[in-house]
C-alpha cells in the first residue's frame, strides 16, 4: 500500500493498493461541484502511468487539479518502484 | 536585483497556490531543508505540476536544490524535474568551486539558460568569492548564517557582530562584478522590531537583498531596503540642482557636493524607480 499526500486544506491524500481490476474511489469535501473532475484527472493520470489495475483512494479536501495529479504521480511511481 | 527572496516549502501546496501573493519580489521554492527526505518526491511532483500549470507572471521564481555533492542521487532527480521549467533560476546550497562546475556542467549540457545563485554557508569557500562571484552563471551569492555559525560552533545573536566579517565578504565579492549579494533570513518570526533593525544593518552594509523565511518578514525587508522619501527629496534635489546650474561641485544646503554624491543620487533614484515598479 502506498500512501501520498496530506489531509490538510488545498491537499488531498491518495492511496493505491494493489488489485485485479482498476477501482476508483473519492471521497471530497466538494464532490458535488468537482467529483467528475477529481475523477477524471485521477483517470488520466493512471492512462498515462499504464495503469489498469489497482485500488486508488482519493480523500481531497479541495486541492485543485495539479495538486491531485502530482499526488497520484508521486503514489504510482513510488508504488512501480516498489514493483507492482 | 530584488530586494527580496522568500522560501516556500515545495510540498504544501496551499503555499504553492499563495506564492505570489505575499509581495515578494522573488520567491525560492525549496526542496532542501524544508522538506523531509521521505518527502522529496512529492515536493518534485507537486512543484513540476504547479508550475506548469501556474506559469509565474509577475515575480521571480527560484528552486533550491539538494546538495550536488553530499546528496548527488536526489539531486539529479531535482535537476531532472525543473530543468524545462519556465523559473528564473536556481539556489545551490553549500556552494564552492566543485559543486558549481558540476552544475554549470549540468546546465550546459543542457543548453539550460537557468542561472545559479550560490547559497555561501561553509568557512572555506569565503577565500574563494571572487573566482565564484565571476563565473558566469552566477547570479548572486547568499549568507547562509545558520550552517555557517553551526559549522563554526558560534551563536547566531541579534546584532549579527559575529557574522559582520563574512556578510562583508559577500558584499565586496558581489558590489566588484556587479551581481547580486543576498543576505541571510532573520530567523525571529514575531521580532519585527528585529528584523528591521537586521535589514537595515544588511542594506547599510551595501547588500542587494535579502532572504526571507516567513511571509510577514517581506514588508520590513523591503522597507530596508528602499530609499527613504528623505533620501528620495535629497537626490532629487541634488540631481536637479547640477543639472541646472552644470555644475559637479557645489554647495546645497550646507553640504560639499561633488562629482561622487551626483552619481550616487542618481543611483539612488534609478534603484528607486525600479523598485517602484515592484511594490
Amino acid at each position: 500500500m502506498i500512501i501520498v499526500g496530506t489531509l490538510e486544506s488545498s491537499d488531498c491524500l491518495i492511496t493505491i493498493i494493489p488489485a485485479e481490476t482498476l477501482i476508483i474511489e473519492v471521497d471530497s469535501i466538494v464532490y458535488d461541484a468537482f467529483g467528475q473532475q477529481i475523477c477524471h484527472v485521477i483517470k488520466h493520470t493512471l492512462a498515462k502511468a499504464n495503469i489498469t489495475k489497482a485500488h486508488i483512494i482519493c480523500q481531497d479536501k479541495g486541492a485543485l487539479d495539479y495538486t491531485i495529479k502530482a499526488r497520484l504521480e508521486t503514489a504510482i511511481a513510488r508504488y512501480q518502484e516498489e514493483g507492482f | 536585483m530584488n530586494r527580496s527572496y522568500l522560501f516556500i516549502p515545495g510540498d504544501v501546496p496551499r503555499m504553492l497556490q499563495m506564492l505570489d501573493v505575499f509581495d515578494a519580489d522573488a520567491v525560492i521554492i525549496d526542496f532542501e531543508d524544508a522538506v523531509a527526505l521521505n518527502q522529496k518526491d512529492e515536493a518534485r511532483f507537486l512543484t513540476r505540476n504547479f508550475i506548469q500549470t501556474h506559469p509565474p507572471k509577475a515575480i521571480e521564481v527560484y528552486i533550491r536544490i539538494n546538495h550536488i555533492i553530499d546528496d548527488p542521487k536526489e539531486t539529479m532527480k531535482d535537476l531532472e524535474m525543473i530543468i524545462d521549467l519556465p523559473i528564473s533560476g536556481i539556489v545551490a546550497p553549500k556552494i564552492n568551486r566543485l559543486s558549481l562546475a558540476k552544475l554549470d556542467r549540468y546546465f550546459e549540457e543542457k543548453t539550460s539558460p537557468l542561472k545559479i545563485i550560490g547559497l555561501v554557508e561553509t568557512p572555506d569557500v569565503f577565500f574563494d568569492l571572487m573566482t565564484l562571484a565571476q563565473h558566469p552563471r552566477i547570479q548572486g551569492l547568499m549568507l547562509g548564517a545558520e550552517d555557517l555559525t553551526r559549522i563554526m560552533n558560534i551563536e547566531r545573536n541579534l546584532t549579527g557582530d559575529n557574522i559582520l566579517w563574512a556578510r562583508s565578504s559577500i558584499v565586496y565579492a558581489m558590489h566588484s562584478v556587479s551581481k547580486e549579494a543576498i543576505d541571510t533570513p532573520y530567523t525571529v518570526i514575531h521580532d519585527h522590531q528585529g528584523l528591521a533593525k537586521d535589514a537595515t544593518i544588511a542594506a547599510n552594509l551595501g547588500f542587494t537583498g535579502k532572504a526571507v523565511i516567513h511571509p510577514n518578514h517581506v514588508e520590513g525587508v523591503h522597507l530596508a531596503f528602499t530609499p527613504t522619501e528623505h533620501q528620495i527629496l535629497t537626490a532629487k534635489k541634488i540631481v536637479e540642482y547640477a543639472k541646472k546650474n552644470q555644475s559637479i561641485r557645489f554647495n546645497l544646503d550646507g553640504k560639499m557636493v561633488d562629482k561622487p554624491i551626483i552619481d550616487k543620487a542618481h543611483a539612488l533614484l534609478e534603484k528607486y524607480a525600479k523598485n517602484g515598479d515592484k511594490s
